[in-house]
């Protein structure tokens, strides 16, 4: 134990100079390898081939690793060097014990940070926003809060209350109450299900940056400002009602990650107003720190630790005031899930949190006697991570803007992720400056001129404004002596940390979770399956890989949802996901309907290499969840192929899909929505969804007649075709693109058809059931016809030879006997078998292979389809004529021009 | 729920304001600590919190 005795009035408590510097040196290692994170995550969004292949190195594992870095090695250690130079200060007394305080550093660092890093590397973490680390972890982090508060709590339980500076408060409150919120958030949601486990996890994504960030940080900017202007703070009293206000509000607004969810709306918009006076209670905190500086604008123009306060101070008040106007219903629905979202955490993290605590940093620093300090490339550092900070969330701003526009057109998902490319790449640029000015920093510490003396004389610093009041405190004290229980500020931090988490536990956990419960027990069908053994083993596997960090799993109750993706998610439809995987970001589509959307070989070839078959996608690709090729999946990858083919079944199985199309009313047909030439620009007012399903109300679409629109529409199908279709069809449209080895039936062959308008639009607007072609139509309706032209386009003439009326007999008889089961008799693809076959038999009505084509199939049948070989069974000349005939069966259909 | 907030929130400044409005002696009494703060810090930058010669923890160098 350090010096447990009170110091005597002359005598000063003993800093532990050595911890600061420890952790000081932990916060800049541990900062410099979770920007490498981040740098290497932004890069994979522009090369997304970049370090791939490597399941250590995957993006989602990565990005685990920046955030739990930033939030434990970088902010933790920074927090934690801090208390060691303030405590002391701020309490009087020193803190608890030396050795306890580098058992703390050795847990911190060496059994949280260190292989919490490594476990997530090696595929051992959960996937809980803000608590990716593996529950091992999660122990030793708990451990450290309680050591914690023996070693900073502790020295202020003799503290008066008229000397317990708010910065104390901060820190006190902080301490308590992420000890208390990190286990709920952390271990709960693991244990209760879907819905109502979201309802407890949006209350940790926000106490990580409310109760632990933001106090913290807040702590340092209400020392830091007083310490280095030498002028007290403009109002103690503001300042105390800012803290209650915080920790009183900021566990309320949890749930506003949720807006439009299955949660009950009473506790989202019990949120949504918690957001809104949180923002009011920022604007009092900001306004009572910057009234602080009045008068000391040179100060801060001069001293560079206080500058990066003052950056901090300023970019909490935008990111609270951002992240108020967020929660509210009409821009949440705009902006949520988008880049928006993690432009405003970057500012949160960076502007306000990093921003401060290098100023806080730079500022004791200077204090601590016998270190270096380098103003001028301390000063570099700043504008560095200024300039950097800026463009990033400038950037990431617009971005989210762009994006959350396309999202509530009709355009693909892909277009999204096309349109923000350049922003992702200027996110990545803008890391350089910050990753450099980080590292200038560290220099600034460690060069320079020795630091010999104190930094400020005491000459300098100005008496309080109002000696008499200062003075006068000691007979106030003590006229409020009846309140001598308040004196124990512990017991008051304690007893309304507890009162404020049970609070918000109650309002936005325990009455939610009850009502999500009794709507499951009303509404879930008694027969809905459990998840598989593998498909629970895929489940593992997609949450070890941060699959929910860009697919979503709830569709929310908004029309361009629905319309995109699909009937809002029910709470009882998430009864058993443990954990829930509701995600807060969507940079893939959301997968909560991927049941029958793509075929296992599609799920499959994408997993190994998204850009098999959607050429522009940025997802990693997961070649360790297979052999060397996308046909030889291992157990992992067949485990997630089952999760991802699960989720939606329930719903699915259940008949409520069915049970609500009967029930609705006559909807406008698609194509109602389509033919508009604006579609892309404008929502559908109908929420038709775009994807998935089978729609009767396919439209025959036709290409332009006139010859010179003929040709515009061929070369913007021959662009749309190289950008969503040659990944699987190939470029010349011969069914040989990257993807067709292992997609089973292969890709057409477009060159060895003809295909009729109705045809084309068919495929294009409902997919091929029972192969990896998918409906396409939420593409406009001028694209498709694009589509269509090009696709005829890519046809060579080769008209059928006239037959003599005899051999047209013999023909027609021989395809009675051979083909008609599944043909039909007329060739229309729909004999007898027809129904019960996926792909469906080809109505040769519609279509009209080439004769080399025709002999080929009629050869080799057709892999993946119910087509056999007929090499054996018929001789040749039968399969001669039977070519001969199928092709005479091609009709012209009414619409469609001679091509 | 918006109630419950709403009104809990309220009470909460309610409370503040009416002990801040009804007690000058409380608005004195409150903005007591930010003086500590600042004679603390005059008292460590003094150099004494580290020229201690019993001091175990003074600069390593």
């Amino acid at each position: 134990m350090t010096q447990r005795n009170t110091e005597s009035a002359g005598e000063l408590p003993i800093v532990e100079y050595g911890l600061v510097r420890a952790h000081i040196f932990a916060s800049l290692a541990t900062l410099l390898i979770s920007a490498t994170f981040g740098i290497l995550v932004a890069t994979k969004f522009n090369f997304p081939e970049f370090l791939g292949g490597h399941a250590w190195l995957t993006w989602g594992r990565l990005r685990y690793n920046h955030t739990q870095g930033i939030f434990f090695g970088w902010l933790g250690n920074a927090f934690i060097a801090f208390f060691y130079y303030a405590v002391p200060r701020l309490a009087n007394r020193p803190v608890w014990s030396r050795n306890l305080g580098w058992l703390l550093f050795s847990i911190w660092n060496f059994a949280v940070v260190l292989p919490g890093w490594v476990l997530v590397l090696a595929g051992f973490s959960k996937p809980l926003e803000w608590g990716e680390f593996p529950h091992i972890v999660d122990s030793f982090v708990v451990l450290a809060f309680i050591l914690m508060a023996f070693e900073f709590v502790l020295p202020f339980l003799k503290a008066r209350l008229s000397d317990l500076y708010v910065a104390a408060w901060y820190i006190i409150g902080g301490i308590i109450f992420t000890m208390l919120a990190y286990p709920v958030g952390n271990i709960v949601p693991e244990l209760v299900p879907g819905a109502r486990g979201a309802a407890f996890s949006g209350l940790w994504i926000h106490d990580a940056v409310g109760l632990y960030v933001t106090p913290f940080a807040v702590a340092i900017a209400y020392y830091v400002v007083p310490a280095a202007t030498r002028r007290p703070i403009y109002s103690h009293f503001l300042s105390m009602v800012g803290f209650w206000l915080l920790f009183f509000v900021y566990p309320l607004n949890g749930t506003h990650h949720y807006v439009y969810s299955a949660i009950p709306m009473s506790a989202q918009k019990g949120a949504i107003v918690a957001s809104a006076y949180l923002g009011m209670d920022v604007i009092l905190v900001v306004a009572n720190l910057l009234l602080s500086l009045r008068g000391s604008s040179a100060a801060v123009g001069r001293d560079v630790p206080l500058r990066f306060v003052w950056i901090g101070v300023v970019s909490y008040l935008v990111v609270s005031l951002q992240g108020s106007v967020q929660a509210l219903m009409p821009i949440n629905r705009f902006i949520h899930f988008s880049d928006f979202v993690i432009g405003h955490s970057h500012l949160a993290m960076i502007g306000f949190a990093s921003f401060i605590a290098l100023g806080g940093i730079a500022h004791l620093w200077q204090r601590i006697p016998g270190t270096r300090y380098n103003e001028r490339t301390m000063s570099w550092a700043f504008w560095l991570l200024a300039v950097g900070m800026s463009l990033m969330v400038v950037d990431l701003t617009i971005a989210g803007l762009v994006e959350g526009q396309l999202w509530q057109s009709s355009a693909p998902w892909i277009e999204s992720v096309r349109a923000v490319r350049s922003y992702w790449l200027i996110r990545t640029l803008s890391g350089l400056p910050i990753f450099a000015g980080f590292v200038l920093f560290w220099t600034s510490l460690v060069s320079g001129p020795k630091t010999s003396a104190v930094a400020a004389p005491l000459s300098k610093y100005e008496p309080p404004e109002d000696p008499a009041s200062f003075e006068a405190v000691a007979p106030v004290s003590r006229q409020l002596s009846w309140t001598r229980w308040l004196s124990y500020a512990n017991v008051i931090a304690f007893v309304a940390g507890v009162g404020f988490f049970a609070f918000s536990f109650l309002v936005l956990a325990i009455i939610p979770g009850k009502q999500l419960e009794d709507e499951i027990k009303r509404v879930a069908p008694a027969t809905m399956p459990k998840l598989t053994a593998s498909e629970q083993r895929g489940r593992v596997i997609y949450g070890r890989e941060g699959c929910a960090y860009c697919h979503t799993e709830q569709i929310r109750s908004l029309a361009a949802d629905v319309r995109r993706f699909g009937a809002p998610t029910e709470a009882w439809e998430t009864k058993h996901d443990y954990p829930h995987f509701w995600g807060t970001r969507r940079i893939g589509p959301d997968l909560s309907r991927e049941f029958n959307l793509h075929s296992s070989d599609w799920q499959l070839t994408h997993l190994y290499n998204p850009r098999f078959v959607v050429r522009d996608s940025v997802m990693p690709g997961y070649p360790w969840l297979f052999e060397g090729s996308p046909n030889q999946p291992t157990q992992e990858g067949l485990d997630v192929l089952a999760y991802l083919q699960s989720l939606g079944r329930a719903r699915e199985l259940s008949g409520l899909e069915q049970q609500e199309s009967a029930d609705l009313p006559s909807q406008a047909p698609d194509m109602a929505v389509m033919s508009d030439a604006s579609a892309r620009a404008t929502p559908p007012t109908v929420a038709v969804p775009m994807v998935g399903g089978y729609s009767l109300s396919a439209p025959i679409l036709h290409p332009a007649s006139e010859s010179c629109d003929l040709q515009e529409e061929v070369g913007r199908g021959a662009s749309l075709f190289a950008a969503n279709c040659a990944s699987c069809h190939g470029s010349p449209g011969k069914g040989n693109g990257k993807a067709s080895a292992s997609l089973l039936p292969r890709p057409a062959d477009l060159t060895a058809a003809r295909f009729s308008d109705e045809r084309l639009s068919g495929v294009l607007w409902n997919g091929i059931t029972g192969s990896a072609m998918p409906p396409w139509r939420q593409l406009s309706a001028e694209d498709l016809r694009a589509l269509i032209a090009y696709v005829h386009a890519l046809y060579s003439d080769d008209p059928p030879s006239e037959q003599q009326d005899a051999k047209l007999v013999t023909s027609k008889a021989l395809f009675a006997a051979a083909c008609a089961s599944c043909h039909g008799n007329t060739g229309a693809g729909n004999g007898p078998a027809a129904a019960a076959l996926a792909p469906a038999p080809t109505n040769f009505h519609l279509k009209q292979p080439t004769e080399e084509r025709a002999w080929k199939v009629l050869e080799d049948g057709v892999p993946g389809t119910a087509m056999p070989p007929w090499k054996n069974e018929l001789s040749e000349d039968e399969r001669r004529a039977l070519v001969e005939y199928v092709r005479s069966l091609y009709r012209l259909p009414q619409g469609d021009s001679p091509r | 729920m918006i109630n419950i907030v709403v009104i809990a929130i309220s009470a909460v400044m309610l409370a503040f304001v009416l002990v801040w409005w009804r007690w000058p002696a409380f608005r004195l009494w409150t903005e007591a600590p930010k003086y500590f703060m600042l004679r603390q810090e005059r008292r460590f930058d003094d150099g004494t919190s580290y020229s201690r010669p019993d001091s175990k923890t003074r600069d390593p160098e």
